[in-house]
């Protein structure tokens, strides 16, 4: 098959799990719905049936494909800036940073927004790029990154991150189920305000990194070969932080710290569809809200009660960091 | 290469249009969340949290009880063939056993709730907030209820589950039962001059017991008695072996399920090198209460209230028998 039948097949396959993803999720729940209760309620309005598709179901499914293209762009992009396919924002701290910005928003009360932006969101974003730059130059030797280096630190300042934000929400009451939200994620609680939130910043990502992915391509060659090519690696390169730190805390923001989706997914759309930066960033979003929407899918119900959803990412993307990890060496 | 360049300029025109469409689109889809918000005009009333609420004119018909003292109490107005749902842990009355379940304490299911299409639903302590949040921006009403911190706050509950559910009345006589046992239990015990020592433990893991913030002690002292624990600042709290032997209390009271599991406690407490030498331990003083009706702000805390004074005092009940 030729590349280019097989990036074919790929976006087609990826529609329609897509598009598959939804529908499951608009028929499955604690309540028991048919597709016949869904076709019927097309038809005829029903308030109660319009709060469990619409309002409950439907929100939920948009909000975490929503999010699941915001962290695998994400991913896909700090794998870019770092040269490193090991990078993604919840291994390199952003997320655990993000989580701690929000919560310290929330505990301090911060209720009021600032031009707009809602402080929680805005605090995430200042922390998840203070806690990035931190790592950043840390890992910083002579000019270029070490691998173990990054990952390290990444790991080591999302662990402070993470314990300074245990340690907020257990001065609070009611703490242990916002622990668990902020610290493993939920899409339990999601609301089409929480899509309106995310869907315009998220685009707005989407395209800056579309239209920034040529000279992504040339960052790849090394930052003095991309100079030399004509691309303003300095700016490019705070632009492209920026952004996929925006993305994350975004993320976080809305549903809590979800790891290893920015990892896995863009991984695998590399080896479906080729390194090229502007169908990488496409086809991870895509792929990433797709599998995100699953993996909700699957964490309200493999059990009775709903799981964190940062369970079942963690489960699917650990081994595959090991496997990554193991494959190095 | 020229050509390319072309291309890539088509396609950054093609982003900068989109970018101008994707800002201004999503206030359209704000506008969705406001559905379902109705605002009528009745007489509005604040809930335990502080959060306005809409007292319904007639008694709701479809309640969704949140908490299993809630449940109790409700069954306890009459209101029982009302109710639409309830946690999995209501099981008092033993009716409340078959009603459609919307999950537990703390985990209450958002979409369960919605789908019973209640006309109230009430929350307790213990419930997540934001639980409580996304059912009521779903456009239900809701109403929140704090636990209270004595005895003194039961009677009070009631009157208010009463008002919220227009059952005034029969909240008012219920409430006035209440307030003319625990008056009673007080009027018995007027003067004692032994208050004895208690140690009361929840059966399960450790030695888990009621420090000074919970109803337990209140209800302790209203018995009659002191709680040793009653110095620690906490509801709930994990209390020393040692300061049990040093505080040597003369009756301890198991909050246990079930016969079997208060039988497993007392032969945990009585056995060799434990705490042999507590006195309550040596004269046989151990008793049960039942942990679901102690453990519940609820109607059944003064049967918990008259039992306990009972054993603490049976003297002071001879003339009753």
């Amino acid at each position: 098959m030729s590349a280019k039948a097989a990036r074919r097949l790929f976006w087609a396959l990826v529609a329609i799990l897509g598009l598959a993803g939804f529908l499951l999720s608009l028929l499955t729940g604690p309540v028991k719905t048919s597709a016949g209760d869904f076709i019927e309620f097309l038809g005829r309005y029903n308030p109660v049936q319009a709060a469990i598709f619409l309002d409950l179901r439907l929100s939920r499914a948009v909000l975490a494909f929503l999010v699941g293209a915001a962290l695998s762009l994400s991913g896909a992009i700090l794998q870019g800036y770092f040269r490193n396919p090991m990078a993604d924002p919840f291994v390199v701290g952003v997320s655990s940073g993000a989580a701690l910005g929000a919560v310290a928003a929330l505990s301090l009360g911060a209720g009021v927004a600032v031009l707009g932006f809602p402080a929680q969101g805005i605090a995430a974003f200042a922390s998840g790029l203070g806690i990035v730059s931190l790592v950043y130059l840390l890992s910083l030797r002579r000019g270029d990154f070490r691998v173990e280096t990054l990952l390290l630190t990444g790991i080591a300042a999302g662990a402070l991150a993470s314990a300074l934000t245990s340690f907020l929400l257990f001065m609070r009451s009611d703490s242990f189920d916002q622990a668990v939200f902020w610290l493993l994620g939920s899409f339990q609680l999601a609301e089409w305000s929480q899509a309106a939130a995310v869907a315009p910043w998220f685009g707005m990502g989407l395209l800056l990194a579309l239209w920034l992915a040529r000279d992504m391509n040339l960052l790849a060659l090394g930052d003095e070969a991309a100079r030399a090519l004509g691309c303003p690696v300095g700016t490019v390169r705070k632009v492209f932080l920026g952004v996929a730190t925006l993305l994350a805390a975004l993320s976080v923001s809305v549903s809590g710290i979800i790891g290893f989706v920015g990892l896995v997914v863009p991984h695998g759309v590399r080896l479906l569809i080729g390194p090229e930066h502007r169908r990488l960033f496409a086809g991870s979003a895509l792929a990433g809200g797709t599998f995100l929407v699953y993996c909700d899918l699957l964490a309200r119900t493999i059990l009775p009660s709903e799981l964190p959803i940062g369970v079942i990412t963690a489960a699917v993307g650990a081994p595959f960091f090991l496997y990554l990890l193991h494959r190095k060496r | 290469m020229k050509e390319q360049r072309g291309h890539f300029r088509g396609g950054r025109l093609l982003i900068v249009a989109a970018a101008l469409v994707i800002t201004y689109g999503p206030f359209s889809i704000a506008d969705v969340t406001s559905w379902g918000h109705t605002d009528r005009q009745t007489s509005s009333i604040r809930d335990d949290l502080g959060r306005p609420f809409a007292l319904p004119e007639r008694t709701p018909e479809r309640i969704v009880s949140l908490a299993p003292n809630v449940t109790e109490i409700l069954f306890a107005l009459g209101l029982g063939d009302r109710v639409a749902g309830a946690t999995r842990f209501c099981d008092h009355p033993p009716e409340a056993r078959a009603l459609p379940k919307v999950g537990g304490l703390v985990d209450p299911n958002v979409e369960i709730v919605r789908s019973l299409d209640p006309d109230l639903v009430i929350g307790f302590r213990g419930n997540p907030l934001r639980v409580l949040d996304r059912i009521g921006r779903l456009g239900l009403p809701v109403f929140v209820l704090d636990i209270g911190e004595g005895l003194e706050d039961l009677a009070p509950l009631v009157e208010r589950i009463g008002l919220v559910t227009r059952t005034e009345e029969r909240a008012a006589k219920l409430a006035a039962s209440l307030r003319g046992r625990t008056e009673a239990v007080a009027a018995a015990l007027g003067g004692v001059a032994r208050r004895p020592r208690v140690f009361a433990l929840l059966y399960g893991q450790g030695l888990w017991t009621c420090g000074g913030q919970s109803y337990l002690d209140d209800l302790i002292a209203r018995a009659g008695a002191i709680n040793v624990a009653s110095s620690l600042p906490k509801k709930w709290a994990l209390y020393k072996r040692e300061r049990i032997i040093e505080d040597d209390p003369e009756f301890i009271f198991v909050l246990a399920k079930s016969d079997p599991d208060f039988a497993a406690a007392r032969d945990w407490l009585s056995r060799k090198g434990s705490l042999e030498s507590v006195a309550a331990v040596r004269a046989g003083r151990i008793h049960r209460l039942d942990e679901d009706a102690a453990s519940r702000f609820g109607p059944r805390l003064v049967e918990v209230l008259e039992r306990m004074a009972r054993l603490l005092h049976p003297e002071r009940f001879v003339e009753e028998r």
